[in-house]
């Protein structure tokens, strides 16, 4: 599947961490090396199946936790074997890569193997975002709710949603400027992640009220999600 | 009076004898629950010192005592529980170094145990140490009376036990006896004429869990079985994270599925050689060509 999705904000990925992250039921572990480049393998040494985020960050090399192998930012290819120091790993030894990026305060990865993707799609500037939240519903279900409206703010309770692509929804007054974005990560078939940009700034006084409401208001969109999810799948009602 | 076998678990494993609990952690009138091969299992020890065991409403048949451990057999046992001809020398101690859960086929466990390449990092200062990280060759073929032996395997220890402070090189010998059964022999470092066994005996609970059993026995130099105890389980402790990381949690026994290089000959035999059994409970089988 050739599409980009969110999977974190940038201030999550600082530089010599391994984040873990799910996309699609992908495990992966997303680095920062020292030069700045993103990256999101496969969470899983080809050597011994060892997960990557155990693993640390080298500079421009992550370092695997069980014989210390070494895998080359961007590439993915192994530089070093610690058993053998004198031979050079063959070009085949290399971690299984996905293209990343880092676009608008957000790391975004996409899945798509052997072709080079095009460039996620560009989210209006974000001067503020708001918490991601998990929700226990697969992303269709997410969208709709979204879709329906986007209970925000008292000026203009229950703003439109237009759709700009399937994981990539903003919501504002048609006639003014975008003010939230939602990007829609899906973690599995059945869970999403809903981060949010704000494109509008506010008073640092108002800023904390601000987000508070779109907490509250993400929180009653999750609610929603996950009632219609259990509905659809004859779960009934939970708690 | 069998135990009925739904899974169709493949008779070297069902008609061999598995530990399924350290002697010295059972307690009069109280039951241990754990499992053996997909089934549940009770031990107790009764209070007239007999233990029996059951899998729900099945005693089973075929239960012994062994090496300090108790071992069941869940099929028709075509052969003896494990035995190591060097824990028989009269004059040696023998101890147990306890039991412990890991959320990992048991096959991976053993697989962890014959690698060399991961002591210098992780067990550094222990085992292992850098820069003395290059694996050298080592032999590795099959052993006799069954299972395969690794020999020649050198590795430089900085702390190889717990009665030795002082850095060397250590002549290392591994044998797998059964599927779920490893051990190795080093230099004593005392008397270094005389080898250190270490036993690593797998209770294959489930195909992505065990029970890791371990059991020592030394020449007789200056044995502190508590420290030998913790030492044992400082040592495994650190390869536990590894082994609840690795994915899949089964052992892929595809010799492409997972990338080898020399350093790796044993555990490139070891998965042969299940393959060649016929082993599929904890295992990825190979496709078939
Ligand atoms: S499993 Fe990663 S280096 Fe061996
Ligand atoms: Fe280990």
């Amino acid at each position: 599947m050739n599409r980009w999705f969110a999977v974190a904000r940038g201030t999550e990925v600082p530089r010599r961490h391994v984040g873990h992250y799910l996309l699609l039921g992908q495990e992966l572990a997303v680095w920062r090396s020292d030069s700045g480049a993103i990256n999101a393998w496969e969470n899983r040494c080809p050597h011994r199946g060892v997960r990557l985020t155990l693993g640390s960050c080298e500079g421009e090399e992550l370092r695997c936790r069980y014989h210390a192998w070494r895998f080359a930012s961007v590439s993915g290819q192994c530089t070093l074997i610690p058993a053998h120091p004198g031979q050079k790993p063959a070009s085949t030894v290399r971690v299984r890569v996905f293209a990343a990026v880092e676009h608008d305060g957000f790391i975004w990865v996409n899945l798509a193997q052997g072709e080079s993707p095009t460039a996620p799609t560009r989210v209006a500037h974000v001067l503020d975002s708001t918490r991601s939240i998990f929700v226990d519903a697969p992303l269709y279900a997410v969208r709709e709710t979204l879709l329906d409206g986007y209970p925000v703010d008292s000026t203009a309770s229950r703003l439109a949603v237009w759709s700009k692509d399937a994981y990539c929804l903003s919501a504002g007054n048609p006639d003014h400027a975008a003010l939230v974005t939602f990007l829609l990560q899906p973690v599995t078939d059945f869970q999403t992640v809903i981060h949010g940009a704000l494109h509008t700034t506010v008073e640092e006084t108002a800023r904390l009220a601000r987000l508070r409401r779109h907490n509250a208001a993400m929180g009653t969109v999750r609610d929603e999600a996950e009632r219609r999810a259990a509905a659809a799948t004859g779960g009934g009602a939970t708690a | 009076m069998s135990i009925p076998n739904p899974g169709r678990i493949e008779p070297v494993l069902w008609d061999d004898w598995h530990p399924v609990a350290e002697l010295a952690a059972l307690r009069h009138g109280r039951r241990l629950d754990t499992g053996l091969l997909g089934r549940p299992l009770t031990v107790t020890l009764r209070a007239d010192g007999a233990i029996d065991a059951c899998s729900g409403p099945h005693a089973l048949p075929h239960l012994d005592t062994r090496y300090g451990f108790v071992w069941a057999c869940l099929g028709a046992p075509v052969r003896d529980i494990v035995k190591f001809a060097a824990a028989d020398e009269p004059d040696r101690i023998p101890v147990t170094g306890g039991s412990m859960a890991v959320a990992a086929s048991g096959l991976r466990a053993v697989e962890n145990f014959l690698d060399l390449g991961h002591l210098g990092y992780v067990h550094q200062g222990y085992l292992g140490e850098e820069p003395h990280t290059d694996i050298k060759p080592y032999t590795v073929g099959p052993r006799e009376g069954g299972g395969i032996r690794a020999t020649g395997c050198r590795v430089y220890q900085p702390r190889p036990s717990p009665a030795d402070t002082s850095g060397y090189e250590v002549d290392y010998i591994y044998e797998v006896h059964r599927p779920y059964i490893v051990v190795l022999y080093k230099a004593n470092p005392v008397d270094r004429t005389r080898m250190d066994l270490i036993a690593l005996l797998l209770q294959p609970v489930s195909e992505e869990s065990c029970v890791a059993h371990s059991f020592m026995s030394y020449p007789p130099h200056d044995v502190n079985e508590k420290s030998v105890r913790g030492f044992q389980q400082l040592i495994f402790g650190q390869d536990r994270p590894i082994l609840e990381n690795q994915l899949p949690k089964r052992l892929p026994l595809d010799a492409k599925a997972e990338i080898s290089v020399r350093a790796d000959s044993s555990s490139a035999h070891y998965r042969r050689w299940l393959s060649q059994l016929g082993v599929r409970f904890g295992a990825i089988p190979q496709a078939p060509a």
